[in-house]
């Protein structure tokens, strides 16, 4: 029984890294109308931050996540007000265009500042070690991940649905124009939750340097996952980003069983299938 | 029908002049030049077939890759494996190019047909993201190399030989000669484009982007229409990607099949502007002579991308009707001046 325990641990680790992206990109989409291809180049700047001031400045990788989740906290918010907020009166494809063409630009800074070979970071000491959990041993460190994942969705759904911020959010979200109405600051809003949209990703992207070595190209592999996650939880969900993460993340990890390769199939015919019968998503329209 | 335009120019003499110029491009441009003005056509090609789609039936596609990736690979296939065996004599070499085209091109459309009928029940961002997971199932199948054929991520060889026709000898591979090709195919395919998209079936394709709700109370069947719209986009798409396999000689899945590849014709398409029909061809000579004159520069080359991407940026912020909507303002203005001054 060593074994699927084995499994259901890593496609929980790969899916509360998931969940990380995904949230704030459903988040953007859900309140802004825009989907942020960028998003996957966020998540690697996270990564690149927390290299550079845990191997660099500090030594520290506490400091160096929290630095990375404000870094690119704040890199998303300059890109909302010099950007983003001059389309959002026009096409879907406008947007999706200009955000594009921001993974472009950043990709190619993450390569002239942190050149384009592998990197590699060492997982904290504080976590380096195997833990023994339901008769398997497994590392302590892909356990936290999974513990970040869960306390994030918690407090996520804690803030959305109990908190005053959170509610000028859903109002916001569901009609702009009203909310403005009732004095609601809504450019400043969207400049907040584009923050906290990137403020995640890059969270998401320190706590995934440890776990395998990565170059410029991670954002777009982390992208077109975190596609498949926000479409099959349903576009603006958070509930849909978390079970979607969730699910992406067993099924690479079972994937694996079944036949090599077909981990990186699974999603995709997810994706087709989930799309086909439910387009709204597994949770879509159930939150505004 | 005297009235109709190409950036506020006569269409039928301006398309006259620019097919005059691009039979005597090769006999006056560098040879990598001319390579650089075959990749312009194809991708002209493309582009305004991906509009066709988007521009005129407003269905952002974001998997075209699909069908010109995957025309090209069963051409590719097609020639390494089945030609050799082929028993035309001389002519083979040609004969095989033309057999594995057309196959390429049927591959795109038996693709296409059931793609497309799953994909336009849904609409705008969804379209684009089922289109999307379509492509990029068919790389991971190609990358992988399920079917055995594919070579994985090496990807595969697609190389023409020299034919032999009664003593005339036509050398597939030369640049020149395949420059040529390219042209007979694409200027007839253009010209097709240009009628579908004039006719009774581009209107109604107008008519449903505009509103789609209205099309379908004037009697329209909407979804039938936009699945037409998409086969033929694809059937369109597939000719440019059998062009532009053995252009490049090679396929491979990063390279023919990601998603990277089927946003090339979105921006392509943004940059010379959507709602006209030369607009993607306009944004094709953009796209292709950018890159080229990044290229020149190594302090530009070494950041391509930046430079790329800060142009996208700019256009798009400024200029929402592309660099053909601002070449048609600029004929106006030049044309209204003259107008004036006389």
């Amino acid at each position: 029984m060593a074994l699927p325990i084995q499994e259901i641990l890593t496609g929980l680790s790969l899916g509360s890294r998931y969940f990380l992206v995904a949230i704030g990109l459903s988040l953007i989409f859900g309140v802004l109308g825009v989907l942020n291809f960028a998003h996957g180049a966020l998540y690697m700047i996270g990564a690149y931050v927390s290299l550079t001031v845990v191997q660099n400045a500090t030594g520290n990788f506490w400091v160096g996540l929290i630095a990375a989740g404000l870094a690119v906290g704040a890199v998303g918010a300059i890109i909302e007000m010099g950007l983003i907020r001059r389309v959002y009166d026009r096409d879907e494809l406008d947007q999706l265009i200009l955000t594009f063409a921001l993974v472009l630009i950043i990709s190619d800074l993450t390569r002239t500042v942190w050149g384009s070979g592998n990197q590699t970071m060492a997982t904290p000491e504080l976590l380096a070690s195997n833990v023994q959990f339901l008769g398997t041993s497994y590392p302590a460190y892909r356990l936290f991940v999974i513990v970040v994942g869960f306390a994030a969705m918690g407090v996520f759904w804690y803030a959305i649905q109990r908190t005053y911020l959170g509610r000028l959010v859903r109002a916001t979200s569901s009609d702009r124009d009203m909310a403005a109405l009732l004095g609601v600051n809504v450019p400043r809003l969207y400049t907040g939750v584009f923050f906290a949209g990137s403020f995640l990703a890059g969270i998401g992207g320190a706590l995934a340097a440890p776990m395998q070595a990565f170059t410029p190209a991670l954002g777009d592999q982390v992208i077109i996952n975190a596609f498949i996650i926000v479409v099959i939880g349903g576009l603006g969900s958070f509930t849909g980003a978390f079970v979607g993460a969730m699910f992406i993340g067993l099924l690479q990890s079972f994937g694996v069983l079944v036949a090599s390769g077909v981990g990186q199939l699974l999603p995709f015919l997810a994706m087709i299938l989930v799309l086909i019968f439910r387009p709204e998503g597994l949770f879509g329209g159930e939150e505004q | 029908m005297s009235n109709e335009t190409i950036l506020g120019l006569p269409a039928r003499r301006t398309a006259i002049v620019a097919f005059a110029l691009l039979v005597v491009a090769p006999f006056v441009l560098p040879t990598f030049q001319t390579y650089v003005l075959s990749e312009v056509l194809v991708l002209a090609l493309f582009a305004t077939a991906f509009n066709l789609l988007y521009g005129y039936t407003g269905l952002l596609s974001f998997g075209h890759a699909m069908f010109y990736g995957g025309a090209g690979y069963a051409l590719g296939i097609f020639l390494r494996d089945v030609a050799p065996s082929l028993p035309f004599g001389g002519a083979t070499p040609l004969v095989a190019f033309v057999v594995a085209a057309v196959l390429g091109v049927l591959v795109a459309t038996a693709i296409a047909i059931p793609v497309g009928y799953l994909s336009v029940r849904l609409e705008e961002i969804y379209f684009a993201m089922l289109t999307l997971s379509f492509s990029m199932a068919l790389y991971t199948l190609v990358n992988q190399n399920y079917f055995g054929v594919t070579n994985g991520s090496d990807g595969i060889l697609v190389l023409l030989n020299t034919a032999n026709l009664f003593g005339f000898t036509l050398s597939l591979y030369d640049r020149v000669t395949y420059y040529f090709v390219i042209l007979l195919v694409v200027a007839p395919a253009m010209y097709i484009l240009w009628r579908v998209a004039n006719s009774p079936f581009g209107l109604v394709s107008e008519a449903i982007r505009e509103n789609s709700e209205r099309a379908s109370g004037l009697g329209i069947d909407v979804r039938r229409h936009q699945w037409a719209a998409f086969v033929l986009s694809a059937v369109f798409t597939g000719i440019a990607g059998v062009l532009v396999a053995p252009l490049h000689s090679s396929l491979s899945p990063g390279a023919s099949l990601h998603w990277s590849i089927s946003a090339e014709p979105v921006i392509m398409t943004v940059f010379g502007g959507p709602y006209s029909f030369i607009g993607p061809t306009v944004g094709a000579l953009f796209y292709r002579y950018i890159r080229w004159g990044i290229t020149q520069f190594p302090m530009l080359e070494a950041h391509w991308q930046l430079v790329f991407g800060a142009l996208i940026l700019v256009i798009v912020v400024f200029a929402p009707r592309g660099v053909s909507g601002l070449l048609k303002w600029a004929v106006k203005r030049v044309r209204g001046d003259g107008g004036e001054s006389t």
